[in-house]
């Protein structure tokens, strides 16, 4: 025995000695370090599931060579000007909690070193994440967070690929107003004061309150008439007041900012209050879920929701539906507008460290201010990804759109989102009105 | 002058005591100087806070036994009171933490004198309901951004800033709380001594007697009350230049106020050291153990079982807390 | 008009269904003088055995009560002998300490059983579907049963209190235990039975609600506080008052919707503009300040 411990000493000493004689980084690809926030946890779980499988199948992508796919990052594993150094994705939960979600990323920064952050979902927690990286000079991508107040406050720090919700309550009103000029397809023209009442029930974080304050803002821009604005906990596990105090304002149009659970809650407490407006629109979030569809199912037929990405796009990209296909047989859902927005988001990483050749945050900041990303290379149809520079919202991605999708039953039984907006890219006609519980 | 010697004078505790303290005061003073992650600084930092808290409410909820449920509602007041005037009118933290401590001692006095008619659960339960009322009022009212919260620009200022307590390391707020935590110490050594003090015991061990002794009871516990206020409403002013992003939700929550009495009442609430022990084993506990158990095979919930059950034990076998074990094992030790 | 008739409506009958909430809590305070911080807990746990009995077993959730209510007496009598005994010989201060651990420790224990997000009940006999009283007035089934099966439930208990040898114990019990315990009256026993009583009521509350309302592990502390507002308005210890008291409370979070119906009658514009749906619990805390303040014995309380 004492021999063979001798032996097997001296044998750990020689690889020791040739560890530390050959350089270290000579054989070990360099490894790129993203922190990803997400809600794993809480009313939003469903929407961190499908944020997180997103996000790791565009990071799959990145890592390996798929010749097929037509997208630039596909084409090579791992990032190419850095060697080939692999992309490693570390979640964290911030449970919808801002504060937590700031030490979080001051944790990663600090003590994980992270090279980039993205996340996080929550309006209200890319808020106080935004604030930490900003202070530590630490680049942040955000994906799915819609506050346009959050690319007012002039951070050098921070760049979000989604589009705002100044643009997509625009396109609600740009479709209202296209109800009554008969450009909708499907529906003749609807006159003005058939809709012209408006109430709305928002979350009142960060997003909602906002989505709120645009509603009245841009209603009375285009000459609609806000009756009744409610704020409410998303955390609620009733909404009975809110939805009787809603159809007391007896509205023609409701409008609504709700993430998961609490879009469920509302439209079944409607339900349950057999509210009949003419229109039901949700600004995306909750109302585009698959957890909406699955257990509200047929009830839901006629909502309308503001969306960025839906499975009928696929019919209008190729690309999309390659992801699609490979999205769903990850996870055995379609591509929505979080995951799809989440993809695109760790894609912007991976062509932002491409393009930066380094992980230097100065180079990652000059990368992300010069950036063009072509529409083709997206899964989601916009024009690209180009990230203002001056005025009042840098970092802001001005290339991007919205859609406005309406659940229709399929003629496989199933409910899924039909496009009605734009106009020209409809893709079946509208039901109007509302068809009423 | 009096005051002073009376502040700094800890001659009733046992010399092993002293010792503990000090070392550990060293171990405060040297623990930024040594390596140390960002986890263990915040965690620190956390602690000190909440001794802060804990050593403010010690004073009515212990010396005076009347268990205060709903301190948050003044962290609410001092971190909003200190956010607002620095966003809106640039005003240093060290003019608004003390306008943020006469607004929260003022409400304090508002609701004190209709709180302070109770007793035993129904005062626990009412203040409660007063800091939830308070917290409801924040969530609509758009002067403090209602739930949106207010948010202290990262790029506006120039760390490290002193007079408005902006820094982009955590080791300037470290010594800032560190400094605030011992001169809370001082405070409470000559709270307990004075006679004030000395009247809040004979009013805790019996409230008529010490009517008939012609202590205005009433005013008594309503000046307590004031002071825990200002402790608590000192350390929100800080929370909001530390964190520098509030919200009602996540300041004057319910779960804030009983973190604030659990701990002391853990520690052992009537006792100088008891906050700090409270808050020196539970904000560590709490961390560290969300941290292995809870991030792990997402096992949510668990650390605060583990929190939960040593609070359970503790209350059923001992319930002067942690020192009140203490001081069982060395009467019998006598 | 329909606003005010729905609200008025929406008011009596979650008051009712509050009534069973109220009632366990009135029983523990009234036989031995303890808060219990975790009574929502019990809620809550009450609210997840409907919920998953009706889907494990495929019966409707209505049917699913006897259950809740066996959880709920076995679990208030194991928590009585298990812990809270102990805290009965210690101060205040101990007791408080102690039920908030305990409320910690359901609260968590749910987190980990069941996880954080939000369940509802989507199928059962009644679920989805509603009365249409003209009008405009609609009453949704699931309420108007879950009143009904509350109140009877209630005037179960109320019953078993006056009526049977154990019920008049309890309340000797709760009068003077000492007395009681001269009488031969197992004081021991007495509080668990009150515990297993308190605990049972309120789970069958608990599973009755679930029907309308959705169930994660933090509703508790809410239901605590509207219990608390209930049984200090009607006044700790008294039953019928606990009853009388969960309509108003029922009614107060209504205030809302009654907002809303002077809003549109008076058409006055800056009304519309409160936004008082964010302070439908509020209102509930401010009337447990008001009441303790003015009277604190409650509407018909006789314990101080």
């Amino acid at each position: 025995m004492k021999g063979k411990g001798r032996l097997l000493i001296v044998f750990l000493g020689l690889i020791a000695i040739s560890g530390l004689l050959i350089p270290s980084g000579a054989w070990a690809v360099k490894e790129i370090k993203i922190g990803v926030i997400f809600p794993l946890t809480g009313g939003a779980a469903a929407a961190g599931r499908e944020l997180r499988a997103g996000t790791e199948l565009a990071a799959e992508i990145a890592n390996k060579v798929y010749p097929d796919l037509p997208m630039a990052m596909a084409q090579n594993a791992g990032i190419k000007s850095l060697g080939g150094a692999k992309i490693k994705l570390i979640f964290k939960d911030h449970e919808g909690n801002p504060t937590l979600g700031a030490d979080l990323a001051k944790k990663l920064i600090l003590d994980d070193k992270v090279d980039g952050i993205m996340g996080c979902y929550f309006s209200s927690v890319t808020k106080t994440v935004s604030s930490v990286c900003e202070q530590y000079g630490v680049p942040m991508i955000n994906t799915s967070s819609t506050s346009p107040a959050l690319t007012k406050r002039g951070f050098k720090w921070f760049w979000r690929t989604t589009p705002h919700d100044k643009w997509f309550t625009k396109d609600l009103f740009e479709f209202l107003n296209g109800l009554t000029d008969g450009k909708v397809r499907g529906v003749k023209a609807v006159a003005k004061k058939e809709i012209t009442n408006i109430a709305s029930a928002c979350e009142k974080t960060e997003w909602g309150s906002h989505v709120s304050q645009l509603i009245a803002q841009l209603a009375k821009e285009y000459g609609f008439r806000v009756r009744k604005s409610i704020l409410y906990a998303a955390k609620s596990t009733d909404l009975s007041s809110e939805v009787r105090s809603l159809k007391a304002a007896r509205p023609d149009v409701m409008l609504f900012a709700s993430y998961t659970s609490d879009a469920i809650l509302m439209v079944k407490t409607l339900k349950a209050q057999r509210a009949h407006p003419k229109i039901i629109w949700g600004q995306d979030a909750g109302f585009e879920k698959p957890e909406f569809r699955k257990t509200l199912g047929d009830n839901i037929v006629g909502i309308l929701t503001r969306t960025v990405f839906l499975p009928k796009v696929v019919e209008i990209k190729k690309l999309a539906g390659l992801v699609n296909a490979m999205y769903k047989e990850k996870t055995g859902n379609d591509l929505g507008g979080a995951s799809a927005r989440a993809f695109t988001g760790l894609q912007t990483w991976v062509y932002l460290l491409e393009k930066a050749g380094s992980t230097k945050p100065a180079d990652i900041q000059r990368a992300a201010n010069t950036i063009y990303i072509p529409g083709k290379e997206l899964v989601v149809p916009w024009k690209g990804i180009k990230f203002s520079t001056s005025g009042d919202e840098i970092g802001q991605n001005t290339l991007g759109s919205g859609l406005i999708g309406q659940y229709q039953k399929q003629k496989d039984g199933t409910v899924g989102l039909e496009i009605v907006y734009p106009f020209d890219v409809s893709s079946a006609d509208m039901i109007y009105p509302f068809p009423g519980y | 002058m009096e005051a002073l010697k009376n502040a700094l004078d800890f001659s009733d505790f046992p010399r092993i005591d002293l010792v503990v303290a000090a070392c550990g005061a060293a171990f405060i003073l040297a623990f930024p100087l040594f390596p140390h992650s960002s986890f263990a600084m915040a965690t620190m930092i956390q602690f000190l806070m909440f001794s802060l808290y804990g050593m403010g409410w010690n004073t009515i909820g212990g010396y005076g036994g009347q268990v205060d449920l709903g301190k948050a509602q003044y962290v609410g007041i001092g971190a909003y009171t200190t956010a607002v005037m620095l966003i809106r009118w640039d005003i240093p933290f060290w003019v608004s933490m003390p306008i943020g401590m006469s607004l929260a001692v003022g409400w304090s006095f508002i609701i004190g004198y209709p709180l302070f008619r109770l007793k035993g659960h129904y005062f626990a339960i009412a203040t409660i309901a007063t800091s939830l009322v308070l917290l409801d009022l924040f969530q609509v009212w758009e002067f403090v951004g209602a739930a949106r919260g207010l948010e202290i620009s990262p790029i506006k200022y120039s760390p490290p800033d002193f007079l408005r307590l902006i820094f982009k390391e955590d080791i300037y707020y470290y010594y800032i709380i560190a400094g605030f935590f011992f001169l809370g110490i001082f405070y409470i050594n000559w709270f307990r001594n004075s006679r004030l003090g000395f009247q809040l015991r004979c009013i805790k061990d019996n409230e008529d007697v010490a009517r008939s002794l012609g202590i205005n009871v009433h005013r008594a516990k309503i000046k307590t009350y004031a002071i825990a206020t200002a402790f608590v409403s000192m350390v929100g002013s800080f929370h909001a230049c530390y964190i520098k992003n509030i919200e009602p939700e996540d300041t004057m929550s319910l779960d804030i106020s009983i973190l604030i009495a659990l701990m002391a009442m853990l520690g052992g609430a009537g006792s100088l050291w008891g906050p700090i022990i409270g808050a020196a084993v539970l904000i560590p506990l709490k961390s560290y153990l969300k941290e292995w158990l809870g991030a792990q095979a997402g096992l949510l919930g668990i650390d605060l079982i583990v929190y939960a059950l040593i609070i359970m034990v503790i209350s059923a076998v001992e319930p002067r807390g942690i020192w009140g074990v203490i001081e069982r094992i060395r009467r019998r030790r006598n | 008009m329909d606003i005010l008739i729905s609200s008025i409506a929406a008011g009596v009958l979650i008051g009712m269904v509050l009534a069973l909430v109220a009632l366990g809590l009135t029983i523990i305070f009234g036989v031995m003088d303890i808060v219990n911080f975790a009574h929502g807990e019990f809620l809550m746990i009450g609210m997840y055995t409907g919920l998953l009995t009706a889907k494990a077993v495929g019966i409707d959730p209505l049917l699913a009560l006897p259950v809740a209510a066996a959880v709920g007496f076995l679990l208030g009598v194991i928590c009585y002998y298990g812990f809270v005994k102990f805290l009965l010989r210690g101060p205040m201060v101990a007791q408080l300490l102690g039920t908030f651990g305990l409320m910690l420790f359901l609260r968590n224990l749910a987190l980990l059983i069941f996880g954080s997000e939000d369940r509802a009940l989507h199928h059962g006999l009644l679920v989805g579907k509603s009365f249409d009283l003209g009008m405009g007035v609609i009453i949704p089934a699931t309420k108007l049963a879950a009143a009904g099966l509350s109140v009877i439930a209630f005037l179960a208990v109320w019953l078993l209190m006056n009526r049977t040898k154990l019920g008049k114990a309890l309340t000797a019990t709760s009068l003077n235990s000492q007395a009681a315990r001269y009488m031969g009256i197992a004081t021991e026993r007495m509080n668990a039975l009150a515990w297993g009583i308190g605990g049972g009521s309120v789970t069958v509350a608990g599973a009755l609600i679930v029907n309308f309302w959705s169930v994660n592990p933090f509703v508790g502390l809410l239901f605590t506080m509207i219990a608390f507002a209930i049984v200090a308005l009607g006044g700790f210890g008294s039953v019928p008052g606990a009853l009388f008291a969960s309509i108003v409370v029922g009614l107060i979070m209504e205030i809302p919707g009654i907002w809303d119906f002077l809003t549109y009658t008076l058409s006055w514009d800056w009304m519309i503009n409160v936004p008082m749906t964010s302070f439908k619990y509020t209102f509930v805390y401010l009337a447990y300040f008001i009441i303790m303040v003015i009277r604190p014995s409650g509407l018909f309380g006789w314990k101080h």
